[in-house]
């Protein structure tokens, strides 16, 4: 009996080894220097682009540990710039992105899955105080000292609230949004 | 490829491109100066949309006009006129070609400088000509503004003398660019 007893124990402590060596995942944060975050809209049947200078980036991930990874971000949704003034004030202002009472966007993912072309996650993006789920697709590239996140998304802003009044219009102002970001990850010590 | 306008009139071709033209500018003012005074917005964005949109159609015909006109000489000036009238006739419609292309790249650069890019009636984008500059667009602005109201007294002028050939001179030099009227065939 208590061999057995025994055998049981070491078969379960085995198992929770296994279990947490697989779990292991690297702890990044997002060098903010290196690291970028873009976005495309339409304007007027053009295409302009912008970007967020600030924003951090928390990742936990191994390519084999997919479970118990994670992308965390938080954009300073005040830090935004598409190279133009008049438009970064409209962008800021309470019918697009109102960043007085929603300063920060948050973006964490749900689930990460394995792709052809490398991984897929699905995370609740809040925008605008709205919260709903938006999927990504990225690269994943260990390199020297870290490694490298790189991917994209596509959204609708209308889903997020973002353009009210005479900004609702997607004559004007594309309803679509291409995301792109590249992320330069180190270790978190 | 032999000359295509008679030597009393204008032809069908060189009617064409000077009435659409002489029309599409018509509606540039119309949206280009209305567009001045509404309040950053979607309504502005809209009306430059169709402003930038029939600017880009400008330079297009500008292109095809210049070329069709350096193989087809324009009717000859009427021999009542005197040299300085000649000269500032000729001088006039130079202009007029000159701001046909100065006008659209003005605003095409303007655009550009501001990072909104040109779309032709949401068909397709036009390249950027220079990279988002405040200053450039500063001066680009001022300048297709400038040059808007030269282009007005131009055009003004152009009227003006058009019905002064008319009514005082009663020579052909309006009708012969006018479509349906028939010119008298020159012995």
């Amino acid at each position: 009996m208590k061999k057995l007893a025994l055998a049981a124990t070491s078969t379960l402590i085995i198992a929770a080894a296994t279990a947490a060596a697989a779990d292991s995942v690297a702890s990044f944060a997002a060098a903010a220097e290196q690291s970028r975050l873009e976005f495309a809209g339409v304007q007027a049947g053009a295409e302009f682009k912008g970007v967020f200078h600030k924003f951090t980036a928390s990742v936990e991930f191994a390519p084999d540990a997919l479970a118990s990874s994670r992308i965390d971000v938080q954009i300073d949704m005040n830090s935004v710039d598409t190279m133009d003034k008049d438009r970064d004030t409209t962008i800021r202002s309470k019918d697009v992105f109102d960043v007085s009472h929603n300063p920060t966007a948050h973006y964490v993912t749900k689930t990460v899955t394995k792709t052809a072309t490398g991984f897929a996650a699905v995370g609740a993006l809040t925008l605008r105080g709205v919260t709903k789920d938006v999927p990504i697709e990225f690269q994943f590239a260990p390199a020297a000292g870290g490694a490298k996140l790189s991917g994209s998304a596509k959204l609708n802003r209308l889903d997020f609230g973002v353009g009210q009044g005479e900004w609702k219009s997607t004559e004007t102002i594309g309803d679509a949004v291409k995301i792109n970001f590249s992320l330069v990850l180190k270790p978190k010590t | 490829m032999p000359n295509q306008n008679s030597p009393t009139r204008y032809n069908a071709v060189a009617q064409a491109f000077h009435w659409i033209i002489a029309a599409l500018i018509v509606t540039q003012f119309t949206l280009g100066w209305t567009a001045q005074f509404l309040p950053l917005g979607a309504r502005k964005v809209a009306r430059l949309d169709w402003h930038k949109s029939f600017g880009m159609t400008i330079l297009t015909l500008a292109v095809l006009r210049l070329l069709w006109r350096l193989f087809n000489r324009p009717p000859e000036l009427p021999a009542g006129m005197t040299t300085i009238e000649k000269s500032l006739a000729r001088a006039t419609h130079v202009l007029f070609y000159v701001l046909l292309f100065v006008m659209p790249l003005t605003g095409w650069m303007m655009s550009s400088a501001k990072n909104y890019s040109v779309s032709w009636f949401h068909q397709f984008t036009w390249p950027n000509l220079i990279g988002p500059n405040e200053q450039a667009f500063n001066l680009l602005r001022t300048t297709h503004d400038t040059l808007s109201w030269l282009l007005f007294a131009l055009a003004l002028l152009h009227i003006l003398a058009a019905l002064k050939h008319h009514f005082w001179d009663k020579d052909d030099v309006l009708k012969r660019m006018l479509p349906f009227t028939k010119t008298e065939k020159r012995s």
